[in-house]
């Protein structure tokens, strides 16, 4: 804990990412069973696979019941990501940068809407829609007291999926 | 009289639910909560306010044994007492 009278200035940067870092099958239990209407596992780092046909919004992708979305022997190479924040806080202090940054997954909205298209008719069909929204920004500050300045730095980084060809 | 708000972090070794339960007795509020991964690990870290006090409880999500939920602090010298006497009590 620092406890001076002196100022301190803060530097915070936000990172968009989408770079298929974090997929289902290394998500902790608690956050899996968000998605456990729309994806199945036996265990923490096991095969994911989809339980019934729903529609990525976010990569706007659809996949249908049954198929790999994150297998236990490609675990670096998700099919399904989930994007994140970046948060980087730096403070300089006596001459050294001191660096704290942790990523804040976006978070999963499950609807059901009815769709058109190819496989899903022209008339169109119910289907399970997986969206994502970004976390709220409130919960990625970190609180200080008044005297210290927050600099913020924003950026929009997309990484396109390119596993998705494979 | 405003206080002038103090920084302080803790980890504690009681679970999460004695936590909210000394938090809500004086008075803050569940703003939201989110996922993060820091070090490694995955942890649903939760904001608590009242009025221009804010708290933020991290507890690591998993099988991670024993849970020591992280108290971060932005606060009165006395909110930072009856919290830290809270959780011990």
């Amino acid at each position: 804990m620092i406890d001076v009278s002196e100022k301190f200035l803060v530097n915070r940067k936000i990172d968009w990412h989408d770079d298929a870092k974090y997929g289902p099958s290394i998500l902790p239990d608690p956050e899996f069973q968000k998605y456990s209407i729309l994806w199945f596992r036996k265990s923490l780092r096991s095969t994911v696979v989809a339980q019934v046909p729903f529609i990525d919004d976010f990569h706007k992708r659809m996949y249908d019941r049954g198929e790999n979305l994150h297998a236990s022997s490609n675990l670096k190479f998700p099919r399904v990501s989930i994007p994140y924040f970046r948060i980087e806080y730096s403070i300089n202090l006596w001459g050294g940068t001191y660096l704290f940054a942790f990523d804040a997954l976006f978070n999963p909205e499950i609807l059901m809407e009815k769709r058109r298209g190819k496989i899903l008719g022209k008339d169109g069909s119910l289907i399970h829609i997986l969206k994502f929204n970004p976390p709220d920004e409130n919960i990625l500050n970190i609180s200080l007291p008044k005297g210290v300045m927050v600099f913020d730095v924003r950026n929009m980084i997309k990484v396109i999926d390119y596993t998705s060809n494979f | 009289m405003r206080h002038k708000n103090r920084l302080k972090s803790i980890s504690v070794y009681v679970p999460i639910e004695k936590v909210e339960a000394s938090l809500s007795e004086i008075g803050f509020l569940l703003i939201g909560s989110s996922t993060i991964v820091a070090n490694g690990k995955f942890w649903n870290k939760m904001l608590y306010v009242n009025k221009d006090e804010t708290i933020s409880v991290s507890e690591e999500l998993g099988d991670a044994y024993p849970k020591d939920p992280i108290i971060t602090i932005c606060g009165s010298k006395h909110t930072i007492s009856s919290i830290t006497d809270g959780v011990k009590n």
